[in-house]
């Protein structure tokens, strides 16, 4: 008697994901409150701050908070994601800088949009494959992140504050782009 | 003419066409594994009473998880032998106790290790090598056990390396360490006994680790000279990413038995080295590692500007609990081998569960 040899995944085939639709957008950021979710990964703080500082001075955004993000590893708690939107009209989340927590830091993006919130994500450029993995995984593939390159934790203040600048048009773009939908 | 296949000798072609299969599944490690029959599995699935759609764990972040009759069928694809699944189990239990395994560890760039020791009985109805070359491969159950954790990682939880597994370069043999403790030439009572498990239970222990070193000293009597080497493995620079990082040691049976006959307990040697492996604050200025950040996790980083004097000593170990020791190993030279622990070591055991009709066949052979 023949049988087939046995699948070890436990998963059975997934259905096409019907994607993900972002959070509507302001038309422009002036005045808007900005959520900042750090991860607690070195220089991860500073690089958000820098960036609200950036779109501050160039986008006359409103309030910052700032919010950590205590298991680096995992998606946001409910009760964070909740908090930090009813606190803030946009977020930037970041920075997806290790092997966990730059997926994590992709499926708090999603979950932001998924709230209704717009979200920001940065992470660093040696970590797009598990990005996009998780991207996968969360139902949203192709969901665009800012990239910023590798490595970030052993950059100076001021170096953090160079890159703040480079990507800061990016994620004023990412958050104030009414109506943009991933691929 | 040679080669021919005889009636009832198994046929190499179709034996390995099956495991190209699994290969084009992308199911395997990188070695070939043996394909999985429902009749196999089903053979494991008999080693235990936990239903095959019990849960073993899910990873939410990653909406995965595996079943018992999941961690079966990588079991078997392993190498397993059907017995050997109710210590599977207990592995996947006890590495599940780290914090660090239900965190993002198996994601971590660091590529940790699960260091998998076994006690009781059962080391010796299994055939698992508990004394020459531990880490050296050549057995079996040493070798296939692990390998399950691996392949359940890899096929149940989607953890597969430049994907979800972001290791950067990872630790030699890291789905390959698992042994017996050599329970009959240690001078101490076994790790489950020390973990609070009924003496002579079958139990399983297993830590998350991050570097192994070996420590050969086999020309001192001075157990204190003994300690002093394996503090100055431990207390190395280059695996302090934190405050504190906690280390234990597979001790070899010559080296337990020396400092067992100098007077020392288990938790004597735990207590010295807790007193005195660190650095001095110069040496972690050479390294760049004087400061904890305080924005961070807690990780060290170059200091702006001298804090404290150079001579000033930072202890390593954050105590008793976190340094897991072990005897194994063959009684043929003092040569031991320091790990690094990954997270946090549980400090305790899991009993390893067989099933009632084990259970009693052992008995009657005992």
């Amino acid at each position: 008697m023949t049988t087939a040899i046995m699948d070890p995944t436990g998963r059975t085939e997934k259905q096409a994901s019907a994607g993900l639709a972002l959070a509507s957008r302001p038309a422009d950021l002036s005045g808007v409150s900005v959520g900042l979710l750090e991860n607690g990964k070195q220089n991860a703080r500073l690089f958000l701050e820098e960036v609200a500082g950036v779109l501050r001075v160039r986008h006359r955004v409103g309030d910052v908070q700032l919010r950590r993000k205590e298991v680096f590893s995992a998606p946001a708690p409910p009760e964070l994601v909740d908090e930090l939107s009813a606190a803030s009209d946009v977020v930037v989340i970041g920075v997806g800088d290790c092997g966990s927590c730059s997926a994590s830091a992709i499926a708090d993006g999603v979950l932001f949009e998924r709230h209704g919130t717009p979200a920001a994500v940065i992470c660093s450029d040696a970590f797009t494959a598990t990005a996009d993995a998780m991207a996968e995984v969360q139902e949203a593939p192709g969901y665009h992140y800012i990239t910023t390159p590798h490595p970030v934790a052993g950059l100076t203040p001021g170096q953090v504050r160079d890159r703040a600048e480079q990507v800061a048009a990016e994620v004023a773009e990412v958050l104030a782009a009414q109506g943009r939908q991933v691929a | 003419m040679a080669g021919d296949l005889m009636a009832g000798e198994p046929d190499p072609d179709v034996a390995r066409e099956a495991i190209e299969y699994c290969y084009e599944q992308g199911w395997t490690d990188g070695l070939p594994v043996v394909p999985a029959s429902p009749e196999l599995v089903d053979q494991f699935l008999a080693q235990t009473d936990r239903a095959p759609d019990e849960v073993l764990w899910r990873m939410d972040h990653l909406n995965t998880e595996c079943t018992v009759q999941t961690a079966a069928i990588n079991a078997a694809m392993a190498g397993c032998l059907p017995e050997y699944f109710p210590v599977v189990l207990a592995a996947w239990d006890a590495v599940m106790l780290d914090r660090a395994a239900k965190g993002g560890g198996w994601q971590s760039t660091s590529g940790p290790a699960p260091l998998i020791v076994v006690n009781g009985p059962i080391r010796h109805q299994l055939e698992l090598n508990c004394t020459g070359g531990i880490f050296a491969g050549g057995f079996r159950p040493n070798a296939t056990i692990p390998r399950a954790l691996g392949l359940m990682m890899r096929n149940a939880f989607g953890v597969a390396p430049h994907v979800f597994d972001q290791t950067t370069q990872g630790i030699p043999g890291r789905w390959a360490i698992c042994f017996g403790e050599n329970e009959e030439e240690s001078p101490w009572e076994p790790l489950a006994t020390e973990m609070g498990l009924e003496p002579g239970a079958n139990a399983v222990s297993c830590t998350l680790t991050r570097t192994f070193e070996f420590v050969d000293n086999r020309h001192t009597q001075d157990p204190e000279q003994l300690l002093w080497d394996f503090a100055d493995t431990i207390s190395r620079t280059g695996v302090m990413i934190f405050r504190t990082q906690s280390a234990g040691i597979v001790l070899c049976p010559e080296h337990a038995q020396m400092l067992a006959d100098a007077g020392y307990a288990k938790t004597d040697v735990k207590d010295w080295l807790v007193e005195h492996c660190g650095r001095v604050e110069a040496d972690l200025r050479h390294a760049g590692k004087d400061a904890v950040s305080e924005g961070g996790h807690g990780a060290r980083c170059a200091g702006e500007h001298e804090r404290v004097p150079g001579d000033v000593f930072s202890p390593f170990m954050p105590g008793r609990e976190s340094v897991p020791i072990v005897v194994a190993g063959a009684r043929n030279a003092a040569i031991s081998m320091v790990f690094r622990v990954f997270g946090e070591w549980s400090n305790s055991s899991v009993a390893v569960e067989t099933t009632n009709l084990i259970a009693a066949v052992s008995d009657a052979g005992g």
